[in-house]
């Protein structure tokens, strides 16, 4: 039982990060039918920003001009990194998918997938292939709960996702936008002759996804430290596989299937070869989908690849 | 064949039109003849004229790497590029294209096998002279043949089918595994498999088998996601191909037998340039009679409209399992090629990476369409050698100019173009003043 | 017996009854229509016994065959050939592939004579273009066969997909508002294609039409179907008198 609930809350932390990584994918695949390839390298860019406020704010810190102490500095990484992040997502969508918004959705798939390689590429490029330490903002403690060990940045990491799930919730269902946005992903050929700007509500889908993916990255990087630019590969092509599962454009449904893609890989990971995790995870998705082919919360549509 | 400008079908500049003039009367045989002259010339005074031009030795793959790591010899590159290739093959091919032009009027009238295999048999001996040169230009060029194959496979089911299908990595290490398991178990002393079990002298009669082993081994990993995804519209195919990519590749990791994460090597060094090359005339022969079929157009009537296809008598669940496992042969026998042209595979060869490489090449060549993957096959990897020294940038500029393409021609550059080997091959004519 | 004869057909989609009811009796060579105001559900009814949708209740009997939860392409190839209201074009292909692919379950050569070109591949290829050619000249468009679809005036398109729905040989023709959006000189010469078909190569005609001007002249019988439901049969004359169909027309005042 200890052994249970001890994985239940790695899990947790898990799917945490998948979740707000699939919501990325699933928003944009929802509300413009695209496959964001590129998403998965946004989370490695956005581990990577942050890298550089947490590094920077702390060197300002040690040196006395803006000494504030570290949690101010995490809330100030993950605010800033989100916002800058939300910039990079809405640069690819400029480049690499709205040139191409009359051309077959599949060659939008393939600008994504490019410019993934590219952000690759490029970190490779600029901070070389050697692996990079996240500086450490929170002292870990380790609460012990009857034999179940938690450390505060599990906690910490759980709870900040869940916030975000919620506020994203909130604003796709209360706010104006977030209605074009629903709007949107009902019929994008239609809405936007109704005066919804398509331009702008694919910036603001591209900029929330990212700002989420960096959040993420962030996240992961106060968990795992040390980062290396295949972390988007690694994880993102995971939760795009998890956003799918979910249901197109479900904001529930990604969340879900993250969390479920988390529970499934620790489970594995506790009772098997460590090996074997992939191919149990995407076999289990494979045969949720073979028999829920629309995902948990998805609709059947029937938009066929405009060639 | 470098200079074959087949310029833009809408509206080429007026340079390509002077050339265009100027060589559109050189028949396919003349082309072939200058390119056979150019490869002989270089096999014998290549050396000197290297010499002669300040270059170290002969230009593996047209002076490009040489010129990167030595700006300087960048001239001498060129000019042995130009004189021995450019000038030369036009030269021949202007000078010769009236007796060949009258040879390729007669052969028309014969049965089509016998200029098409003679032309096969001139464009090999090319290929034979050129990649003589050096290893890495065979290497290269075998490697260059498969891609095409892999290309051309994804293109039935990218192009012709205009599904998204992301499962051929997947497909190529069934291929791959299933060959090399073949042939490592019965030619190979091997701490997996143990002791040789046939005499070496069967390999090349065993290998054929082997290959199309392979290639079952693929179809039947097809049939799996075939039956759920085409009862289901949409981007279904997308997701279930991605998901059976990434299962096959950690199935592979996970199977001690055959070598596990380490991988499998030591496969008989049986995928030699003929080898390589029969085997891609046959997929391009098999593959282009399929897709101009109508049975293989079928295909293009399900993708443009799927209920217009089923009302006009098409079964359409049918014809689209049929390409699926037909593609996924075509890619496991390439698969099966190129482990036996590497002779070590493991199951990180077959990732993501590989994915990206194949789509880009079809993408990039053109969908729908034979030249396409052939064009885009070949440019692709002549690009990513002669690119490799810049290292990392490599990885930059590909995938950036491949997003221009996208941009600009969103369905690759010579998309929806009909392989015709009798137009090919015919006599030519030149082309009138006001094309 | 009569070439096609449905019988009862009743069809749900979810809780809402699209079509209650339905019965149908074609002999061979006659021409029928089905008219009715916009969303009365007769397109419904092509896809219904077209097989592309199963009728929840009823029997569809084509030339002495149930053919109820037949796929599309089976119900097609056994004799029942459509147009579309919406012209269901294959954007891609050219006017010569798109009727040469209607001949596709004539075609015995299978996979081996698609693979491998065989000899027999070769003949039956030649052979239904030379089929094909014959409808294009029927069609007036020959001289457009090498034409992508996408280039062609929308006239041209229709003839194409009359062309293609008369090249799987069917013994029963369902045309879905084959005039829609015509001028009135291509409309003109759309009924003179129809009037062809039905007089000189004797086929059976099923029209759906909303514009009544059109089946009075072509058609021998007319139903008139209003909310999924049959409200009227009878002769152009007849269906022209009966109050019934002048409401669902012109709506309740016209007929006092």
């Amino acid at each position: 039982m200890q052994l249970f609930l001890q994985n239940l809350i790695n899990a947790l932390q898990w799917g945490s990060f998948y979740a707000l990584i699939a919501l990325g994918y699933s928003m944009v695949y929802g509300i413009l039918m695209l496959f964001n390839f590129a998403h998965g390298d946004i989370f490695m860019v956005g581990a990577y920003i942050g890298f550089g406020v947490a590094t920077g704010l702390t060197a300002l810190a040690a040196m006395g001009t803006l000494a504030l102490p570290n949690w101010v500095i995490l809330v100030l990484t993950i605010l800033i990194s989100m916002f800058l992040t939300s910039f990079v997502g809405m640069l690819v969508e400029r480049i690499g998918y709205r040139p191409l918004r009359e051309a077959p959705r599949a060659s939008a798939a393939i600008t994504g997938l490019m410019i993934g390689i590219i952000l690759e590429t490029g970190n490779l490029a600029i901070l070389g292939a050697e692996r990079i330490r996240f500086p450490s903002l929170i002292k870990s403690t380790t609460y012990d709960l009857g034999g179940v060990f938690v450390t505060n940045k599990k906690i910490m990491i759980v709870v900040v996702s869940l916030v975000l799930m919620l506020a994203l919730n909130e604003f796709i269902r209360r706010t104006r936008w977030g209605m074009a946005m629903r709007a949107m992903a009902f019929d994008y050929v239609v809405i936007p002759l109704m005066g919804v700007p398509l331009n702008t509500i694919a910036s603001l889908t591209f900029a929330l996804g990212s700002g989420l993916a960096a959040a993420a990255g962030i996240m992961f990087a106060i968990a795992y430290p040390v980062l290396d630019p295949y972390i988007g590969i690694i994880y993102g092509w995971k939760a795009f596989v998890a956003a799918i599962l979910g249901g197109r454009g479900s904001v529930k449904g990604a969340c879900l299937a993250g969390f479920l893609l988390g529970f499934i890989e620790i489970f594995v990971g506790a009772y098997m070869p460590s090996s074997v995790r992939d191919l149990i995870a995407y076999s289990i998705i494979l045969l949720i989908l073979v028999f829920r082919p629309h995902g948990f919360f998805g609709e059947p549509h029937s938009a066929k690849l405009r060639l | 064949m470098v200079e074959k400008n087949s310029a833009s079908p809408g509206n080429p500049p007026k340079r390509f039109l002077r050339l265009r003039q100027f060589l559109g009367d050189v028949p396919l045989l003349a082309w072939l003849f200058g390119g056979l002259i150019s490869v002989l010339i270089e096999q014998q005074v290549g050396e000197r004229l290297a010499n002669l031009l300040g270059l170290p030795k002969i230009p593996v793959l047209f002076g490009f790497m040489l010129a990167m790591k030595e700006p300087l010899l960048l001239p001498g590159a060129l000019a042995y590029v130009l004189v021995l290739y450019i000038l030369t093959i036009v030269l021949i091919g202007k000078i010769t294209a009236r007796p060949f032009n009258l040879m390729a009027a007669k052969m028309i009238q014969w049965p089509i096998a016998i200029p098409v295999i003679l032309h096969l048999v001139v464009l090999y001996a090319i290929m034979h002279f050129w990649a003589d040169i050096s290893l890495y230009r065979e290497l290269t060029l075998k490697l260059t043949l498969i891609a095409i194959m892999l290309t051309l496979s994804l293109n039935i089911i990218n192009g012709y089918m205009g599904e998204f299908s992301c499962s051929h990595p997947g497909f190529m290490s069934l291929g791959a595994y299933g060959a090399s398991a073949v042939m490592v178990l019965f030619f190979v002393n091997d701490r997996l498999f143990g002791d040789a079990i046939l005499p070496e002298v069967l390999g090349p009669f065993l290998f054929p088998l082997a290959l199309i082993l392979g290639g079952i081994v693929a179809a039947l990993g097809a049939l799996l996601i075939a039956i759920p995804s085409f009862k289901t519209r949409g981007d279904y195919l997308a997701i279930i191909s991605l998901a059976f990519m990434f299962i096959v590749k950690s199935l592979f990791e996970n199977l001690q037998f055959l070598g596990g994460a380490r991988g499998l090597k030591g496969q008989p060094d049986l995928a030699n340039l003929p080898t390589v090359f029969i085997w891609l005339v046959i997929c391009v022969w098999v593959i282009n009679n399929f897709v101009r079929s109508t049975m293989g157009k079928a295909l293009n009537a399900v993708r443009d409209d799927e209920l217009a296809a089923e009302a006009m008598t098409v079964n359409t669940r049918r014809t689209k399992m049929v390409a699926f496992l037909f593609a996924a042969f075509w890619a496991g026998v390439a698969g099966g090629l190129f482990a036996h042209t590497v002779r070590f595979i493991n199951p990180n060869t077959f990732g993501v990476q590989r994915l990206a490489e194949i789509l880009a090449m079809v993408y990039f060549g053109g969908l729908n369409s034979v030249y396409g993957s052939i064009v885009g096959a070949v440019s692709l990897n002549l690009l990513g050698e002669m690119l490799r020294p810049l290292a990392l940038f490599k990885w930059i500029i590909i995938p950036l100019l491949l997003i221009l393409i996208m941009i600009y021609r969103p369905t690759g550059l010579v998309a929806f173009k009909e392989f015709d080997v009798r137009k090919l091959i015919q006599p030519k004519r030149k082309p009138e003043k006001e094309v | 017996m009569p070439l096609l004869q449905v019988e009862n057909m009743t069809h749900y989609f979810g809780g809402l009854r699209a079509v209650h009811n339905f019965n149908l009796e074609i002999e061979p060579g006659q021409i029928r229509a089905l008219i009715g105001p916009n969303g009365a559900g007769k397109t419904t009814i092509f896809n219904l016994m077209t097989g592309i949708y199963t009728p929840t209740e009823g029997r569809i009997i084509l030339d002495g065959q149930n053919i109820v939860g037949l796929q599309p392409h089976s119900v097609a190839s056994r004799g029942l050939g459509r147009t579309f209201q919406n012209l269901c074009l294959w954007r891609h292909m050219t006017v010569l592939e798109h009727v040469m692919m209607a001949r596709y379950s004539r075609l015995t050569y299978g996979l081996v004579g698609a693979f491998f070109g065989t000899a027999l591949r070769n003949r039956e290829e030649a052979a239904s273009k030379a089929k094909a050619m014959e409808l294009l000249d029927l069609m007036d468009i020959a001289h457009l066969a090498d034409q992508t679809v996408t280039n062609l005036p929308y006239g041209a398109q229709r003839r194409v997909e009359m062309a293609r729905a008369l090249a799987s040989e069917p013994k029963i023709l369902f045309l879905d508002e084959p005039t829609v959006g015509m001028t009135p000189e291509e409309l003109d010469q759309m009924l003179g294609i129809i009037r062809t078909l039905h007089r000189d190569l004797g086929l059976a005609i099923y029209l759906i039409e909303h514009r009544l001007k059109i089946v009075m002249e072509l058609c021998e019988r007319i139903q008139t179907l209003v909310f999924g439901e049959v409200i009227a049969e009878g002769t152009p004359e007849e269906i022209q008198k009966n109050p019934k169909v002048i409401e669902a027309y012109l709506g309740k005042e016209a007929v006092h």
